[in-house]
């Protein structure tokens, strides 16, 4: 009898659990996503045109890529005579519609995340996959995940703007919610 | 008080940190090559280059540049014994209509042959064509001098090439 009984969790156990699990998981990843969409962060995760996009609660509806011609083909921080940084100063302009900034060279390299990381027109459970994978997640597990979402400089200077414009949670808060989410089995949504 | 070396010369400048560097070059240094376009890092006429690389000078805050950093304007990019091979095929081509925008037009056009041209292989044609749709789309010309730019780039990468225009 035992056995049996043995023999039902160890074949419908894990199913069992993890469908009860997945639930308050995919709720977290909801959140992570909210953030990863966001276009203060998902704006400079594109695709292999390495074209940056312009999209936000500026530019209405319809996202744009980047103006002038604007593309980091051949080196993720632009062509050498116009990086990002020609434009893109070590502060966010305080002019209307002018540029926001970063650091760059040593504290918060402003540049496009590799082409691996798009987000950018991706689904919610595209960018969790690719999240996830550590071929391409910067071959982290979730630990370290949530440690480079409360550390890397660069993301960090996502929430360095104004209200209006900063992606929700904090850094800190986004690092527990990954933490979570790990958790609870690291789910992902299925479409 | 820092100090910024412009056009080969060190200036000091006292002024806030916060003071974009267009401003410090034409009203504290007198270097009044760079303009005022847009404010915004979006037209290009303020273009100078910063320890050899091009920057919007209207969107940079001096407290942000280097102590002893090398600003280069317009007016430090050749001289008029030795004009640099943009410069000369600008004026062989007649670009300018109103001229406002042309320091910064000259000064990208002359960043991208340095990256891409002087002493490196041969581009195609098509290539160049490439490079100068990236380099020069984010530098406008209300004048729309464009085509005669295109022509005076393409000049002056064959003159830099060794080539005949």
């Amino acid at each position: 009898m035992i056995r049996y009984a043995l023999a039902i969790l160890l074949v419908a156990g894990p199913a069992q659990v993890l469908a009860q699990d997945s639930t308050p998981g995919l709720e977290l990843w909801g959140k992570i996503h909210e953030v990863f969409s966001h276009p203060r962060c998902a704006n400079c995760h594109v695709g292999t045109d390495r074209v940056p996009m312009w999209s936000g609660p500026e530019y209405g509806a319809a996202p744009r890529p980047h103006g002038m011609n604007i593309s980091g083909k051949g080196a993720d921080d632009g062509a050498n005579y116009l990086v990002c940084t020609t434009c893109h100063s070590k502060q966010n302009s305080a002019t209307p519609h002018g540029p926001p900034g970063a650091t760059s060279k040593g504290v918060a390299e402003w540049k496009l995340a590799p082409v691996e990381m798009q987000w950018f027109g991706k689904s919610s459970a595209e960018i969790c996959k690719q999240f996830k994978a550590k071929e391409s997640n910067g071959n982290r597990e979730i630990a370290a995940l949530a440690h480079h979402v409360t550390t890397e400089p660069l993301v960090l200077w996502a929430w360095t703007v104004e209200s209006e414009r900063k992606p929700p949670y904090s850094a800190k808060e986004l690092g527990k919610i990954v933490e979570d989410w790990g958790m609870a089995g690291a789910p992902c949504p299925t479409k | 008080m820092r100090v910024i070396w412009v056009d080969g010369e060190p200036h000091k400048v006292d002024v806030e940190g916060d003071m974009p560097l267009l401003w410090v070059l034409r009203d504290e240094v007198g270097a009044t090559g760079p303009k005022y376009g847009c404010g915004i890092a979006m037209c290009g006429a303020c273009t100078v280059y910063v320890d050899d690389r091009p920057v919007r000078s209207c969107s940079l805050r001096i407290g942000d540049v280097a102590e002893g950093a090398k600003v280069t304007t317009i007016r430090g990019l050749g001289t008029p014994q030795a004009l640099h091979a943009v410069q000369a095929a600008w004026i062989e081509h007649q670009v300018a209509q109103c001229g406002y925008c042309q320091p910064g037009q000259i000064m990208a056009a002359a960043a991208l042959l340095h990256d891409k041209v002087a002493g490196k292989p041969p581009l195609s044609d098509a290539d160049l064509d490439d490079h100068i749709n990236h380099a020069m789309s984010a530098n406008l010309c209300r004048c729309g001098t464009y085509m005669r730019i295109r022509a005076a780039i393409k000049s002056a990468a064959a003159k830099l090439q060794g080539q005949r225009p």
